[in-house]
């Protein structure tokens, strides 16, 4: 796909115009020189892997972020958006990745929260929001039930729940940040019905995906941004998947394939029985079978979970989030106590062992939520190597710091896992997610562990970086690494597991083979539709 | 403000002073924390330190500029400059250093006294005491008063560096120096005689005492208070509390506390309560008011100086006279003829009295003297602990 | 905790140039608008700060500021150990008065003969101020109580146990009006030496104490396990949980070190000034604490700076009442620095990323050039 390839906008009538939107964060270049067009009446959607800086974009679009240059027109007309209330009135509508719900109040409560309608100038009229909700959900086929209590709704009909908020609020033009990241296939398919509804009632939405397939399903026109700038807008009649991906990527493809089996005969991690209670119980006593609390009626977080992984393996765990796997990932760390069950490394029972002690016995963590339980973002990368290895060498000598020593192996780990930094004095904070991702990878992999558990451990970071951290973790199960692999993606939990197994409210429920189960068939696995295979 | 004792100018300062220091709050701890914390943190606190200081600041350095001016046109001669420092709360607190200030404004206008006074800050240390007494004496000014036994070691130490410069101590006997005065009060012994009465007066045979803050000279108080009720009544029931300890002191100055002990009293069967309490001392004459009972002030004539609405409560009040003792001291002074050591302001004195004000105890008049020459002959010996 | 507050309370670091600069504008801002409020009282703002300046550069001042500032500077260290890994030790004010009145009486009753004594007070006082410290840690750790209410509580509850402890029939011994415990014999008071030259006052030893304690913490913070263990808790506790530190036995840990420190609040007053603890023991440096650790936003020389600005600030008060300036005024500045501390902390910080905005986009210009070209 060369210059040939990028057409200027299509449309006759865009809805939406940037030209030359640029935006600095210290350290990064989010946005530079952005110019889109969308058409009104399309789904268009903006393609760049994690990183490439898409949500800066419709933050900026959606009065989040003021940029530094460039010039946003809506309908025609030029605007300057100071707050999302801005965007708002000018008819924009953000439907963010992560649900900004209530989950205690009902469906009518949280779409009417900050814009009640008034009634006589105080009491909320109710009755005029529920027809208005009612009127909507119809008009666009959502079907809402505007009474119903959040907490009791499913991902897809919250989703459609954030989709009516921005809708009453009259927007006309929808931004969709990722919003299948969190879908199962089929809740997938359902959001793009919504979506053609919504166009054909003549809605603008921008849909902002690293999902190649979906993209192509859904979308009327396809803008590409890499490394923060718009690089191509194509028709998707006129490209395949793999020839978006090597836009979005500039060069050729990584794979997350595993080629020949690693896996050998000697136990690393044993876990048997593990179970877990929910917070609010009250005190259980240690070692209650899983069966005698489900008789008594106690919420179980896990339950009754065994599994081994051998030396040179990688286990994957295939699960819709929430299901348990961060609480298995925790048990494992000794982050929670457990109900009942063992753990055992390399054959000595560790289920008592203290986190740093599991540690220091070789488990390496790559945390979900890298910012939370990863970084220390406002410290020097230099400190950040240190987390984690906080008695061991390099980085102590007895109880003081070794300065020199963990400096010293951080400039390492930055050569050797290709840290993009200016140097190690750096705050952790200023470097990219996919850098910030290196980095755990490199000092998770340093001192020689015998156990990794990685939680999502490519979410979130640039191809480069994610093709890098995949050959590592290859790498690293050659040399006869135990993996614990969690993962949403499904591409990479296949391609990288020497055997998967799905987790679902708590259970494994079924073991599958990655050589042989297609992502589809692992999707419905993990929303219970394949318990009995 | 419930002390019309106090000239214009002093009303606004207490007021000013009293606005800064507690805002009005009852939990001493948090009002400590609220000083200390958002005082310094907070930008509303900020802005209206700013403008009392602008207020208060402004107005005191105007009216008293002008106070000593026009007091020191008549006076020809060199005057005495009359080096005064005050205990926490400082002129304005309604208690007694109101009182010595009050001496020193007497003694001001009569013998043409130019004068300064100096304030504390709560937390300071001995060594800041000593500073500001050293500053006094260095700038001149002879002599020196320190207001409060929490001047004890200072008085001590810089007198003992200023030898010609003569110094007072209020309410401690301790800090002696061939040019240090002591002028102390038996407290207990006109304590004493309000106890009498408040054990002649009680119809229920049941009354209060409410002390400003567990400190040893209040104790002074309660002890004589309740000698002289169980001197009328053996088997009088008495109720004691004590408002804060220290070194909370804020118990000097929180009528709601006052207000709230005094009521537990009366709803407890008391009739008569006797304050020791200094600024507190006005909620428990409105709690006595509620209650349709009685009370008994104290330092000062209460039923003069304490709020006309009720005013009428106040059956009498334990006189301790620090303006006499400050004026006297000041008179001796100017005449050359002060005496170091110790000066005893007690009954025999007239340094302690009861007052009649108001007529409520002209009943028992008679046996309250009986008992006050007895005292004054040595035939009754007032503990000085409870 | 917001980001504002992580830069209040010094876990985001200002480097080089800057630590400098922001505090230096905000005691000129300070400067500004008490001559403000000075002119709107009616006093000359000139008279004020050359009296201010003058009466501070005495030397039996500056002897007083020295031994002031040592006390604040202790309390400002213990306030700032909790700050650093997000704990509000609002307790330092009780710790200090029980661990003080407690090691008075152990002191006063002469149990051992000299300097020995005064090892043995200063033990009592690190002692009781870690324990009663390490009561709020307790109960955070076991039942989840904010520490910032159960030292609040903590504070009251020292109030009335030390007004308890001190009367006649326990620990107090009456005279005249005043009551203390008893005196720690003249062998056990802390020495010191006349330094500086023009007074015979002594510039006490705990000042030597306070730097030993302010460079122990320095060091502790930045140099050892224990340290990084603290401050990664501080900046982000899950992040701590998972790197595997003990979080609860660091509250504990903090709290104690806090509390030991908080011990020694009172020490230079009780060996090296009054030798007793007595009504008249200053009350409330542990609040002073509190606004110094702001001051100086945990850092062991910003602190000793704020100390020392504290110190002269109450030390010179009197000579501005001899001009019949309101001593209220020094409330005032002290009130102002911290708030335009505060502003200026945020100001510079805001200079400072946008100042980093401009050197990395110059950085990255070159490179986006290129590809720029490719496109």
């Amino acid at each position: 796909m060369g210059e040939a390839a990028i057409t200027t906008a299509i449309a006759t009538d865009p809805a939406v115009e940037l030209t030359g939107i640029t935006k600095r964060f210290p350290g990064v270049i989010a946005n530079r020189d952005v110019r889109l067009s969308v058409a009104k009446g399309h789904i268009h959607a903006i393609v760049g892997e994690n990183g490439a800086g898409k949500s800066t974009l419709m933050k900026i679009l959606y009065g989040m972020q003021r940029p530094d240059e460039g010039e946003i027109r809506i309908n025609g007309s030029a605007v300057s958006f100071h707050t999302p209330g801005d965007a708002i009135g000018a008819g924009i509508g953000m439907v963010h990745q992560h649900f900004m719900l209530a989950d205690n109040l009902t469906v009518l409560e949280n779409v009417i929260l900050g814009s009640e309608p008034r009634k006589g100038g105080l009491a909320i009229d109710f009755g005029a929001a529920r027809k208005k909700i009612r009127e909507l959900s119809d008009a666009y086929g959502l079907g809402v039930e505007p009474d119903a209590l959040v907490e009791e709704l499913g991902v897809g009909d919250r989703q459609r729940v954030e989709i009516l908020k921005v809708l009453y609020r009259g927007a006309r033009i929808l931004i969709l940040d990722e919003p299948t990241a969190v879908l199962v296939p089929h809740e997938v398919d359902e959001l793009f019905d919504n979506l053609r509804v919504l166009v054909r009632e003549g809605l603008t939405i921008l849909f902002i995906s690293h999902k190649l397939d979906e993209v192509l399903k859904v979308a009327d026109a396809i803008t590409v941004i890499r490394r923060g700038t718009t690089v191509a807008s194509v028709e998707p009649s006129g490209v395949t998947a793999r020839k978006l991906a090597e836009l979005m990527v500039g060069s050729e493809l990584p794979s997350p394939e595993t080629r020949e089996s690693t896996v050998t005969d000697v136990v690393t991690l044993e876990v048997s029985g593990l179970t877990m209670v929910a917070p609010g119980h009250g005190p259980v006593p240690k070692g209650t079978s899983a069966e005698q609390l489900k008789a008594d009626g106690v919420r179980l977080l896990l339950e009754d979970i065994s599994f081994t992984i051998h030396k040179g393996e990688v286990l994957g765990i295939a699960g819709v989030e929430g299901n348990g796997q961060a609480e298995l990932v925790e048990a494992i760390m000794g982050m929670r106590s457990i109900t009942a069950g063992t753990i055992s490394l390399g054959g000595a029972d560790i289920t008592a062992w203290s986190t740093l002690k599991r540690r220091e016995g070789g488990i390496g963590f790559i945390p979900e939520d890298r910012h939370r339980h990863g970084l220390l973002l406002e410290a020097p990368l230099w400190e950040n190597r240190i987390l984690g290895h906080q008695t061991r060498e390099p980085n102590v000598k007895g109880v003081w710091i070794d300065r020199a020593g963990a400096r010293k192996d951080t400039q390492r780990i930055v050569d050797e896992y290709d840290v993009r930094t200016p140097g190690i004095d750096v705050d952790a904070a200023a470097l990219s997610g996919g850098n910030q991702q290196k980095l755990i990878v490199g000092r998770e992999m340093s001192g020689e562990p015998v156990l990794l558990i990685a939680s999502h451990p490519t979410r979130g970071v640039d191809v480069g970086a994610q093709a890098a951290i995949w050959d590592h973790l290859r790498n690293a199960r050659a040399a006869g690494l135990a993996v614990l692999l969690i993962s949403a993606d499904l591409d990479e939990l296949i391609g990288l597991s020497d055997s998967l197994k799905v987790i679902l409210r708590g259970r494994i429920v079924a073991d599958v083979d990655p050589g042989a189960v297609t992502p589809e068939q692992l999707g419905s696995a993990m929303t219970g539709a394949g318990e009995d295979t | 403000m419930q002390v019309k004792q106090l000239s214009s100018v002093q009303g606004r300062r207490a007021s000013c002073v009293r606005d800064r220091l507690d805002g009005g709050d009852t939990e001493g701890e948090y009002t400590l924390l609220r000083n200390r914390v958002s005082k310094l943190a907070a930008a509303t606190a900020a802005g209206a330190m700013l403008m009392a200081a602008a207020a208060c600041g402004g107005s005191d350095a105007k009216d008293e500029t002008s106070a000593s001016a026009s007091s020191a046109a008549p006076e020809a001669k060199a005057k005495a400059k009359v080096g005064l420092a005050y205990d926490i709360g400082g002129r304005g607190d309604q208690s007694f250093n109101d009182a010595a200030a009050a001496g020193l404004d007497k003694a001001k206008g009569e013998f043409g006294l130019e004068t300064k006074e100096l304030e504390t800050a709560p937390g300071e240390t001995d060594a800041q005491k000593e500073e500001r007494l050293r500053l006094l004496a260095s700038s001149g000014f002879n002599p020196v008063i320190a207001v409060g036994f929490a001047y004890s070691a200072s008085v001590k130490k810089v007198a003992a560096e200023f030898p010609d410069v003569k110094f007072a101590i209020i309410d401690d006997a301790d800090a002696t120096g061939p040019n240090v005065s002591n002028l102390v009060f038996a407290e207990e012994q006109g304590s004493f005689l309000v106890g009498a009465a408040a054990a002649l007066k009680s119809k229920k045979g049941n009354v209060g005492f409410v002390g400003g803050v567990e400190v040893p000279l209040i104790q002074k108080f309660e002890a004589g208070f309740v000698a002289g009720a169980k001197a009328v009544k053996s088997d009088i029931k008495i109720q004691t509390k004590y408002l804060s300890q220290p070194p909370d002191f804020t118990g000097f100055n929180d009528p709601a506390k006052g207000k709230t002990a005094a009521q537990g009293m009366y709803d407890g069967g008391a009739d008569v309560v006797y304050q020791a309490a200094g600024g507190s001392g006005g909620g428990v004459f409105e709690a006595a008011k509620a209650a349709g009972a009685m009370a008994i002030g104290v330092d000062s004539d209460q039923a003069k100086t304490a709020d006309a609405a009720v005013a009428d409560v106040i059956i009498t009040s334990m006189l301790k006279k620090i303006d006499v003792a400050v004026y006297d001291f000041l008179k001796n002074f100017t005449s050359g003829s002060v005496k170091a050591g110790e000066s005893r302001y007690d009954l025999k004195a007239g340094g302690v009295d009861f007052s009649t004000t108001g007529g409520k105890i002209d009943d028992i008049k008679a046996q309250l003297d009986e008992y006050k020459q007895k005292i004054v002959n040595g035939e009754i010996t007032v503990p000085t602990t409870p | 905790m917001s980001a504002f507050m992580e830069r209040l309370t010094g876990r985001v670091k200002l480097d080089g140039v800057f630590a400098i600069v922001a505090p230096v504008l905000a005691v000129v801002f300070a400067g500004l608008v008490t001559s403000v409020v000075l002119l709107i009282a009616g006093n000359s703002p000139a008279d004020a700060f050359t009296t201010l300046l003058d009466q501070g550069s005495t030397p039996r001042i500056i002897v007083l500021i020295l031994n002031t500032s040592a006390a604040y500077y202790l309390s400002a260290v213990a306030v700032a150990i909790g700050f650093r890994m997000n704990l509000f030790n609002i307790g330092v004010d009780g710790q200090y008065r029980l661990a003080a009145l407690l090691a008075a009486a152990v002191g006063g009753a002469g149990l051992l003969p000299g300097v020995l004594n005064s090892l043995l007070v200063v033990l009592v006082a690190v002692l009781v101020g870690a324990l009663w410290a390490s009561i709020a840690g307790l109960l955070k750790v076991t039942r989840g109580v904010s520490e910032v209410i159960s030292t609040i509580m903590l504070n009251a509850i020292a109030t009335g146990l030390t007004g308890w402890l001190l009367t006649a029939d326990r620990l107090g011994v009456l005279s005249g009006n005043a009551i203390g415990t008893t005196p720690i014999p003249e062998d056990a008071h802390a020495p010191g030496w006349a330094l500086i030259p023009g007074t015979p006052m002594q510039v006490n030893s705990f000042l030597i104490v306070a730097i030993i304690v302010g460079v122990g913490y320095a060091v502790l913070l930045n140099r050892t396990r224990f340290g990084f263990n603290l401050r990664a808790t501080g900046r982000s506790e899950p992040a701590a949980v998972a790197s595997g530190v003990d979080v609860k036995r660091m509250v504990i840990s903090a709290m104690v070190i806090s509390g030991a420190v908080a011990g020694l609040v009172g020490m230079p007053e009780l060996l090296g000034g009054s030798f007793q603890y007595s009504l008249n023991f200053p009350a409330g440096l542990g609040f002073t604490g509190i606004a110094i650790a702001l001051l100086g936003r945990n850092n062991a020389v910003g602190m000793a700076v704020g100390a020392l600005l504290w110190a002269f600030l109450d030390s010179s008060s009197n000579a501005l009442q001899i001009l019949d300036i309101s001593k209220e005024l020094v409330d005032i500045m002290k009130g102002v620095i911290v708030l335009s501390v505060i502003i200026a902390y945020e100001l510079v910080h805001r200079y400072r990323t946008v100042a980093a905005q401009r050197r990395v986009s110059r950085e990255l210009a070159a490179p986006a050039e290129v590809e720029g070209a490719a496109v």
